[in-house]
């Protein structure tokens, strides 16, 4: 598909323009608020502990939707969480795409033993449960940023190779990839070259879908104590943090919360536009 | 000539698919599960942290220590231990919690059931709701319940089970104060853990369900009937039911795995004493045999599941065989 046609299918598909532009104005509104919040988030005033949403009756300068349990104005921990979740978000997605893309790329080619050792690799990582996998990882590797990252990617790539797996096979033995064999090219060469651009549809579809889902496993790490290690904020650690208080300020829990509602709400508008865009299944 | 007299009955067919089928699966299965188990085996082990030391406690002596380790059985190489936990595993013993001091196949008897029953009770609410509104919603294209079944599908996908459960707590358990908001005992201590557990799965089913329906009813053996003077509610149950539960059983052995592993959050949030409550205090104590037992039983569970779902999709969709 040229770009041209990809990006005018982009602008006709409703799905995918709200959920583009919803994404845009979260990640604009993340990235730019260390510039407008008038709080440190991770500086606490105890005279405003808890203290209840004003609602911008003070603008800016006021708290907005409240202090959390340590002082801390919820506005500005709301948006660099947010900004620390969507770079979470973000890297996983493209490590384990990579790694996915990697595994499935060899496994397709090769095929034989290789195909064999990596997919019967990708059955036994399915079926530990991601979760169970990911806490368990986390617990021996240490909770850090790092390592949450790693942790996430290491485990969530088995979906992604068994697509990029199939789409190989889907393409090798075209005459495409034949010729450039005659011609001489290396194995890395012809993966690179011929098939991986055939493989970036599957790989498109599931990097879209894998957004959402990323960014709940993070909130549900940070629940069991194993996401983004405190003070820096996250969705998921705020959300968490604010268990105790949940009768007394409900705000410290439902603010994080439909942020990161909307957040994957726009990620899943994008992954369904991005689908109905691009399977083959739906071309009328 | 001569084939079995029942060559269409449900029982029969299911019989011929299990007797290729059921091998090979099988066979597969232990592979995988053979690698689960030194992947559990051997990453609880990287963890770094030494177990002996923490049974033997602060003031303990390197002779204690040593001594310690000797009856923990970890003095040995990994490979001696890995072949004493499976010859243990075959033979019914998971090994022995040195966290509870108890025997894990003790300590696992009265958890697992509890996440099993957890599960269980999510996913049949899950199931039923979403099958039923998606098929109202698909039948009723375009009208309110339409309009509900899909927001309920778009937001339910969204939301993070630990706020989804810290919602309910804060509305049910104690604004309206309907519902106790932790422990288990009576019913209605299952009610919230368990709308928690299924909510995100039957918010994807039910949207399955709903573009199933819409496809099916789109379908020229469903117009067929309709001309053949068969009623409206005898077409849909009839027809149109059967053809859209295909894609919903497709999902259903991968989705239950997720929302097995999807309770290990539920039972932290609301102290519901089943296996994953057991498996985040087990990991902070290093209690090794543990550990790698709650792995091996999930994961035990996760193929077993998909197993089944293949078994029923044979049996829901007469066209498919497996050889």
């Amino acid at each position: 598909m040229k770009i041209s046609t990809l990006l005018r299918k982009m602008r006709k598909s409703k799905l995918f323009m709200i959920g583009f532009f919803m994404l845009f104005a979260i990640t604009v509104s993340c990235f730019t608020s260390r510039w407008w919040v008038q709080w440190d988030s991770q500086v606490s005033d105890l005279m405003s502990r808890l203290g209840a949403p004003d609602w911008f009756a003070n603008g800016l300068s006021g708290h907005p939707f409240g202090a959390d349990p340590l002082g801390r104005d919820i506005l500005s921990r709301l948006f660099e969480g947010g900004w620390v979740s969507l770079k979470i978000t973000f890297l996983v997605t493209l490590s384990s795409m990579i790694l996915g893309s990697v595994v499935g790329l060899i496994a397709g080619y090769y095929g034989g033993w290789v195909d064999m050792v990596l997919m019967r690799l990708c059955d036994i990582l399915s079926s530990i449960p991601q979760l169970m996998l990911a806490i368990c990882v986390v617990a021996i590797l240490g909770t850090n940023m790092f390592n949450l990252i790693f942790t996430m990617s290491v485990t969530g790539w088995v979906s992604t190779a068994r697509l990029v797996r199939a789409a190989v096979f889907g393409c090798k033995n075209k005459e495409f990839v034949s010729a450039s064999k005659v011609m001489g090219a290396s194995g890395f060469r012809i993966l690179w070259k011929e098939i991986f651009p055939n493989t970036i549809t599957p790989l498109m579809i599931s990097a879209s879908g894998h957004f959402g889902g990323t960014i709940l496993l993070e909130t549900s790490l940070s629940y069991l104590g194993m996401g983004v290690p405190v003070p820096v904020p996250s969705w998921g650690n705020m959300i968490s943090d604010g268990r105790s208080y949940i009768t007394s300020a409900p705000w410290v829990v439902i603010v994080p919360g439909i942020a990161l509602m909307m957040t994957v709400l726009a990620f899943n508008f994008i992954g369904d536009g991005v689908r109905d865009i691009l399977d083959p299944k739906n071309i009328n | 000539m001569g084939g079995p007299v029942c060559e269409n009955s449900l029982i029969c067919r299911l019989e011929k698919v299990m007797k290729k089928y059921i091998f090979k699966r099988l066979l597969a299965s232990i592979v995988v599960l053979i690698g689960v188990s030194i992947i559990a085996f051997v990453l609880v082990r990287l963890g770094g942290g030494d177990p002996a030391r923490m049974m033997a406690g602060d003031t303990a002596t390197e002779a204690e220590v040593e001594e310690m380790r000797i009856r923990m059985g970890l003095d040995k190489s990994w490979p001696e231990q890995y072949v004493t936990y499976i010859k243990g595993v075959l033979k019914g013993d998971l090994g022995y919690s040195w966290n509870y001091s108890m025997e894990v196949t003790t300590l696992l008897a009265t958890r697992l059931p509890q996440t099993l029953i957890l599960s269980l009770f999510g996913f049949c609410w899950a199931c039923l709701f979403s099958v039923i509104f998606g098929m109202v919603a698909g039948i009723k294209q375009g009208t309110i319940v339409d309009f509900g079944a899909m927001m309920f599908a778009v937001i339910g996908q969204s939301m993070s089970t630990v706020w989804l459960g810290f919602l309910l707590i804060l509305v049910f358990g104690v604004k309206l104060g309907w519902l106790p908001i932790q422990g288990m005992g009576s019913l209605k201590h299952i009610i919230m853990p368990g709308l928690c557990v299924g909510f995100g799965y039957a918010a994807s089913q039910t949207r399955l369900m709903r573009s199933s329906i819409v496809d099916v009813m789109r379908e020229d053996y469903v117009t067929a009937a309709r001309a053949r003077g068969i009623s409206k509610g005898v077409t849909y149950m009839k027809y149109a039911f059967r053809n859209a539960l295909l894609p919903i059983v497709t999902s259903i052995g991968v989705q239950f795995g997720t929302l097995f592993a999807g309770a290990v959050v539920v039972e932290n949030i609301f102290n519901w004493p089943g296996m994953g409550a057991l498996l985040t205090q087990s990991i902070g104590a290093r209690d090794y045999q543990l550990v790698q037992s709650i792995l091996l039983i999930s994961s035990v569970t996760l193929v077993c599941s998909n197993f089944l779902a293949d078994l029923l999709y044979t049996v829901v969709d007469p066209r498919i065989s497996f050889r």
